[in-house]
């Protein structure tokens, strides 16, 4: 027993000096990253990115966990209730991080070649009284996508430009196909329901702020919006279940060929789709809904050499917006650069970069109709400390309103007024 | 190494022993359930950042704001709801299922075999196939029920929150009803057969054979699945989730749903956190309960 005991004593002892040794003879940074999950290849790109950067920068170990959607906000502050918040995270919106300080300033750690780069109004957009706090990762645009066919066979020759137009079209697809096909697919859920409220709003000249920057929740435009909502569903042009059917399933729909007409992003047409779509701009202002996630860096004041730290994160901005690299990164995801070269880059080049987890290739069409668009592009208020209320409260009054518990303007008053008493 | 031990030892070790072996099972709730337990409540009387910064104590602000909700009374009405509804027509058909599943004929152990299945496979995965057959456009139901000629359009199942959570009931029966099913079935096999026999010669109908024999000996398995299944479906979380996550309009909530819509979606930790208590607070009131009645007749045999 004894004999035991003292081989594990000094197993224990040998272990721990092992790990001394290890820890003491090389000064590497560690840099922990934490990346959203665009698509279902999203590891095997950063896995490869993770190996080219460690080659280069022989100095710098980076961890890279790729986390879902669903999970990445219990995640985060999961880690940072327990202080163990990574150095670098993509996700959207970083109003909260900064509010409770956690965050470097981006002028801190993003060289002089990588700020030039990036597109004047996602640089401006993530800032808040003139700070800047995040880069933009990514972007990806909002636009009305039709079924051809589908529209001519109803006898409606051109996708719709306005409002009204949605309803004449929605109805002539409603008398010719009756229950086999959805005229319009429609998202209030809890998953991405203020993308509806954006598209509807902002096309008819409302939106969450005034031009000013204050909420404007409850203007007279939100209000005939958010009515023009419940006038698609009560007139039976919508799929049955909008409070629950998220993007998704629409998409597939779209895709399959029995959904005429929706909203959506870009790249929401599966690949093996055979349907004839057009993709035009939203009807009413034509304003596009842009998506734009960010990539941020939490302040750590654990680590001794905080120079070194800021380098390596330096290094890897550098690395990771380097035109080709993040162009490549751009055609895999099927997103919007958020980048001058990149987007000057994929207008003719894309076809030289693989589409994740196929052998197809870019179409540099794509990102010249695509990126063209972008300028026209409306983003949510992200950098608003009340944003995540706001989101919540729109998704809650659209379903309200929709249910016919209550009408447009009260329930946009009430909203006005939790929001702005904070 | 073997000593002689005093008898004063002995009965030392005797005394101590038990706890012992039971020290590991002790640790492990410790650690596992006390914890959490009061790391929830401490959670309940703080400010919790929406980046999940704890601020320090902030008495009873989440608990004030949690019951001028009025969403929180509508789901502490539709979990009540939920449970009795659920635990109630579970109890009634998985009676019913195992008697007749208890008399002898062809394909018994089949049927059997069919009974256990919604139980045996995932709760998620249940609720997942049930999402896409009642889904009005392009769910299995409608299109069946067209096809048969019994519909002539398609009809929205679940147009309105009632409909919705009607469905998630019927969900929440059709996985509870095989475990009711087998406590019964178990229950059954231990009543002597003599008993049965006894009642034949003195000339029982069916019904009182059934009222006064079958149901009384049932009783002990009857309260256990019963109570275990108050604890199931009060807690139960993915039938709701997966169906409807609470829309439309959070109105067919139940407190787990609710409360994790709270933390994760609209990053209010601390109001969660007090909606949880509520929560461990009605089941440990009717655990109590089940407590004082088991232990009563207990006393009274």
């Amino acid at each position: 027993m004894k004999k035991a005991l003292a081989l594990l004593l000094a197993l224990v002892m040998a272990l721990s000096l092992a790990a001394c040794g290890s820890g003491g003879s090389d000064e590497k940074v560690t840099l922990n990253v934490i990346i959203s999950q665009y698509g279902n290849y999203t590891q095997e790109w950063w896995t490869q990115f993770e190996k080219d950067f460690e080659d280069a920068n022989k100095s710098v170990d980076l961890n890279i966990e790729i986390v879902s959607w669903n999970d990445i906000y219990s995640v985060v502050s999961t880690r940072i209730q327990s202080k163990q918040q990574p150095d670098i995270l993509n996700i959207s919106g970083f109003a909260d991080y900064v509010e409770d300080d956690l965050l470097m300033k981006a002028e801190d750690y993003t060289s002089a070649e990588v700020q030039a780069k990036i597109i004047p109004s996602f640089w401006e957009s993530n800032a808040i009284d003139g700070t800047v706090w995040a880069l933009p990762i990514l972007a990806s645009c909002r636009s009305l996508f039709c079924n051809m066919d589908l529209l001519n066979e109803a006898g409606v020759t051109a996708p719709p430009t306005t409002w009204d137009e949605v309803l004449t079209a929605c109805q002539a697809v409603k008398d010719k196909f009756g229950d086999s096909i959805v005229p319009w697919g429609l998202d209030i859920s809890t998953d991405e329901g203020q993308a509806a409220f954006a598209y509807y709003t902002w096309n008819m000249g409302g939106g969450f702020q005034d031009e000013s920057g204050n909420w404007a929740l409850n203007s007279a435009e939100n209000v005939k919006a958010v009515e023009y909502i419940k006038q698609l569903i009560d007139s039976g042009y919508c799929n049955s279940a909008p409070y629950t059917d998220t993007r998704y399933p629409l998409q597939d729909a779209f895709s399959a060929g029995t959904l005429a007409m929706m909203i959506g992003p870009m790249n929401m047409v599966s690949a093996d789709s055979t349907v004839n779509y057009q993709s035009v701009a939203i009807p009413g202002k034509s304003i596009g809904v842009g998506i734009c996630d960010q990539l941020m860096v939490f302040k750590n004041d654990s680590v001794k050499n905080q120079d070194a730290r800021t380098e390596a994160i330096k290094a890897f901005f550098d690395f990771f917006y380097d035109c080709e690299r993040y162009s490549d990164y751009m055609v895999y995801e099927g997103f919007l650069p958020a980048t001058t070269d990149s987007s000057d880059y994929l207008a003719s080049n894309a076809e030289n970069h693989k589409v994740g987890g196929s052998d197809a290739t870019g179409s540099s069409e794509y990102f010249k109709t695509f990126c063209a668009q972008l300028p026209n592009c409306q983003f949510y208020p992200l950098s608003e400390a009340e944003w995540i209320d706001v989101k919540n409260g729109v998704i809650e009054v659209e379903q309200k309103v929709c249910q016919g518990e209550i009408s447009a303007q009260d329930a946009l008053n009430n909203l006005q007024n939790s929001i702005t008493a904070g | 190494m073997k000593e002689k031990q005093t008898p004063r030892a002995r009965l030392n070790r005797k005394r101590v022993e038990p706890y012992i072996w039971l020290l590991p099972s002790i640790l492990l709730m410790g650690v596992m359930i006390l914890v959490p337990i009061f790391s929830v409540f401490q959670t309940s009387f703080s400010e919790i950042s929406k980046s999940g910064i704890n601020k320090g104590f902030n008495g009873g602000v989440n608990y004030l704001w949690v019951f001028q909700n009025p969403t929180f009374w509508n789901t502490l009405k539709n979990t009540v709801i939920w449970t009795i509804v659920v635990v109630g027509i579970s109890t009634v058909l998985g009676i019913i299922l195992g008697l007749v599943l208890n008399e002898k004929f062809h394909g018994r152990k089949l049927v059997r075999a069919i009974v256990v299945f919604p139980w045996a496979t995932a709760l998620i995965i249940q609720s997942v196939i049930w999402k896409y057959i009642i889904n009005a456009d392009y769910g299995a139901l409608n299109a069946l029920l067209y096809k048969l000629g019994i519909i002539k359009s398609y009809v929205n199942w679940t147009a309105t929150p009632e409909q919705f959570f009607a469905w998630e009931c019927f969900v929440g029966i059709l996985v509870t009803v095989p475990f009711v099913t087998f406590c019964v079935l178990s229950g059954l096999q231990s009543i002597d057969t003599s008993l049965y026999e006894a009642a034949d010669v003195d000339g029982a109908t069916f019904w009182s054979r059934l009222f006064k024999v079958t149901l009384p000996l049932l009783m002990p398995s009857l309260t256990v699945s019963t109570v275990l299944n108050i604890i199931y479906v009060f807690n139960s979380f993915p039938i709701i989730w997966t169906i409807s996550k609470g829309d439309p309009a959070d109105q067919t909530h139940t407190l787990v749903t609710y409360l994790y819509k709270l933390s994760f979606t609209n990053q209010k930790v601390g109001e969660a956190a007090a909606v949880s208590v509520v929560g461990f607070v009605i089941l440990a009131a009717c655990a109590s309960v089940y407590m004082v009645i088991t232990l009563r007749s207990e006393k009274e045999e």
